[in-house]
């Protein structure tokens, strides 16, 4: 272990003080396409802390974080539209080696302890992408090290990709899976060496808070109340779901209310769109872009335009926290307002 | 928010917009304290239905804790599920147990597309739970899910539903959903189209035999958990499903048992067509080989395929429904097997399986 890091002077972090850094005062993802290409920045830290889990057992984790005390899991949602140049500088202050990576379009190579590197690309393909650190491999990423990138087709704001189906709004739904011995032996700079058991569920960084729990219906804590991952709609608001997993478990997403239009996957775009409402999300970095149409329910008697469903993984084990705490795992709400 | 385990309801999909938790479960405590030893984070009720009106189909479920379930090695593993005696309360008298009537997987329900739907579910005092209706998308009030709305403890809620779809579904409970649906609280459902068995949806094929494969995974090591476990914390290992049992629409399905077993296995004559209708009712993923044959996939989830898909294997995520119709043109024995796949290293847990037989 690096001696210029003690564990007391690690930063212990709620879940609260992450997602407001990372939320500031809008959750919901907009954008405005540009005629023009731009050059957008961007600097990530790479820190390290503990999160407190719904069972009050810290864990250990790291982050692409937007100042050097503070812990963001995943790191900041990125939408940039094709053509664009991205510039992003790394700044580890950790002593351990890391990298920045988007497969297929850019890897920042090793980034040593103590490290500044910046890094500038161009984006070209639009579609959804993980940034994570690919070093060490899976384990640096399962750490925390990854978020949500979006490239928007040049010139378009309703589009996955050029002549896609139409959205008028988009979220990220990053799941994530967490083993706490993992981590530690990670922290610890060992590889791990015990069978992977995640006991805890996320999405978005937050697990769910059921009704009456502590943190319930706080959107920096219960990922249920999380603007980031709650869709809210009125009927017709259709809306592009970016599901990535940089987790290891293979998923099941399933929406309640209504269907999906299974759009793509693992990048590539499906021949057909299916109407489904459960989408097999791969494990290690799986993904697939999915449109809720927000129409009314279609089975309800008398007929509903509003209301509230959940969307929740089902394999069920991702439910949990903690080996129990049924609906403390990583699931959200759908309003129809 | 709001909208939160409310004892009588009349207004239907009104989210007021108070931030109190209505859940009442101070402390952490859940609304259903004092019943099976302090569940939390459940919200019982059972209030009138909104819009409640006359059903054309109806079912009455109760709850059946004590559903025997004998495999193939002998072993007897303890299976909950809902039965069709509705009428009687469970756990009035059975010893802690259910009045008894349950099967696994619990009775099939069967409708036309259109039809007004109600499922009657009655629950006792001793535990909570509701019907889920999976893919079926009715009102939030008729959808099952506790935290949204309620459990149903100490009487008898009724959702009511008319299905738009016709296709192959399934029902499940959703209280503790991660325990109660792995321990068999789910049964088949079909909508078929106004046309009738036969047809999987209008203006889709036709079928003159049919098969159901609902496979499962089972841990044995979770089947003496009370219905509220680990819902007020503490490790009940919930998170760790290693199943060491394999079923296929209720049977063992390791062995023979589920080989010649309609409507598991079928027997078709050439010229024929079969439709089999394959849930995947698992956590774990599935892979299921059709054993040389080829099918085509018309129907997922419910909804019809723009175009059908010819396949000789699908993989399946929990919950996925799949309709292959095959038209089988060489006659023999054909071997359905369905590869249990572990979440995390894809390992193979186990394989059910069980035949197709040309004539």
């Amino acid at each position: 272990m690096d001696k210029r890091i003690d564990r007391r002077t690690f930063l212990k972090f709620s879940s609260a003080g992450i997602a407001s850094a990372l939320l500031g005062s809008t959750g919901l993802l907009s954008w405005t396409p540009r005629a023009e290409a731009a050059t957008i920045t961007q600097t990530f830290y790479i820190t390290e802390g503990f999160i407190t889990q719904p069972d009050g057992i810290d864990v250990y984790f790291r982050g692409f974080s937007p100042s050097t005390n503070s812990l963001t899991v995943p790191g900041a949602q990125m939408i940039v539209q094709e053509g664009d140049t991205v510039r992003i500088t790394i700044v580890n202050t950790l002593g351990t080696s890391h990298s920045f990576k988007i497969d297929g379009v850019v890897d920042s190579g090793r980034i040593y302890g103590g490290q500044t590197k910046t890094i500038e690309f161009q984006v070209n393909n639009a579609g959804t992408y993980l940034y994570y650190d690919a070093r060490n491999a899976p384990y640096n990423r399962l750490t925390g090290l990854h978020g949500g990138f979006a490239v928007m087709p040049r010139g378009s704001s309703d589009e996955i990709y050029d002549g896609s189906p139409r959205f008028v709004q988009q979220y990220f739904w990053l799941f994530h899976d967490i083993d706490p011995v993992w981590h530690n032996a990670i922290r610890n700079r060992n590889t791990p060496n015990t069978r992977y058991s995640p006991r805890y569920f996320t999405l978005n960084g937050l697990s769910a808070r059921p009704p009456g729990a502590p943190g319930a219906h706080d959107p920096n804590v219960d990922a249920m109340a999380d603007p980031r991952s709650a869709l809210h709609g009125h009927v017709g608001d259709r809306t592009l779901l970016r599901v990535l997993n940089p987790g290891l478990c293979q998923q099941s997403v399933h929406t309640h209310g209504n269907h999906m239009e299974w759009i793509t996957d693992n990048g590539q775009v499906r021949d057909e769109v299916w109407s489904k409402d459960c989408i097999y999300l791969e494990g290690n970095m799986g993904k697939f872009d999915a449109i809720y149409p927000f129409e009314s329910p279609p089975d309800a008697e008398p007929p509903v335009n509003t209301g509230t469903y959940p969307m929740h993984l089902h394999t069920e084990m991702s439910q949990t926290a903690g080996g129990g705490m049924y609906m403390f795992g990583a699931l959200t709400d759908i309003y129809f307002e | 928010m709001g909208m939160r385990r409310r004892s009588s309801s009349t207004d239907t999909t009104t989210t007021d917009t108070t931030t109190t938790t209505s859940g009442g479960m101070d402390g952490g405590g859940g609304g259903g304290g004092g019943m099976g030893g302090g569940a939390c984070y459940v919200y019982p009720g059972a209030p009138a239905t909104p819009g409640l009106t006359n059903a054309d189909v109806t079912y009455d479920l109760g709850i059946d804790m004590q559903i025997p379930l004998t495999m193939d090695d002998g072993n007897t593993i303890n299976m909950w599920g809902f039965s069709d005696n509705g009428g009687n309360m469970d756990g009035m008298g059975g010893g802690g147990g259910g009045m008894g009537g349950g099967t696994f997987p619990s009775p099939a329900m069967r409708m036309r597309q259109g039809d007004i739907v109600h499922t009657n579910l009655n629950v006792g005092m001793m535990w909570m739970h509701t019907v889920h209706h999976h893919g079926i998308e009715p009102a939030h009030t008729s959808d099952g899910v506790g935290h949204i709305t309620w459990d149903v403890a100490n009487g008898t809620y009724t959702y009511q539903w008319r299905p738009a779809h016709a296709g192959t579904y399934f029902y499940h409970c959703h209280t503790n959903t991660v325990l109660h649906a792995e321990m068999g609280m789910y049964g088949v459902l079909i909508v078929d189209p106004p046309e009738g068995a036969g047809t999987l949806f209008s203006g889709g094929p036709t079928y003159d035999v049919e098969a159901f494969w609902v496979v499962d995974e089972i841990d044995s090591s979770w089947h003496n958990l009370p219905w509220d476990a680990g819902t007020c914390g503490g490790d009940v290992g919930l998170n760790e499903l290693n199943p060491d049992y394999f079923v296929i629409t209720g049977v063992d399905g390791s062995g023979n048992s589920a080989m010649n077993l309609p409507p598991i296995s079928a027997t078709v004559q050439r010229g024929q067509k079969l439709l089999a209708r394959y849930i995947c009712a698992g956590y774990h993923p599935q892979k299921i080989r059709f054993g040389g044959l080829t099918g085509k996939i018309y129907a997922s989830d419910g909804r019809p395929l723009p175009k059908p898909v010819s396949v000789t294997e699908i993989r399946a995520a929990s919950a996925e429904r799949y309709d292959i119709i095959f038209e089988p043109t060489e006659r023999g024995t054909y071997l359905i097997e369905t590869d249990i796949i572990h979440w995390v290293t894809g390992d193979v847990l186990g394989t059910t399986r069980t035949s197709i037989t040309v004539t």
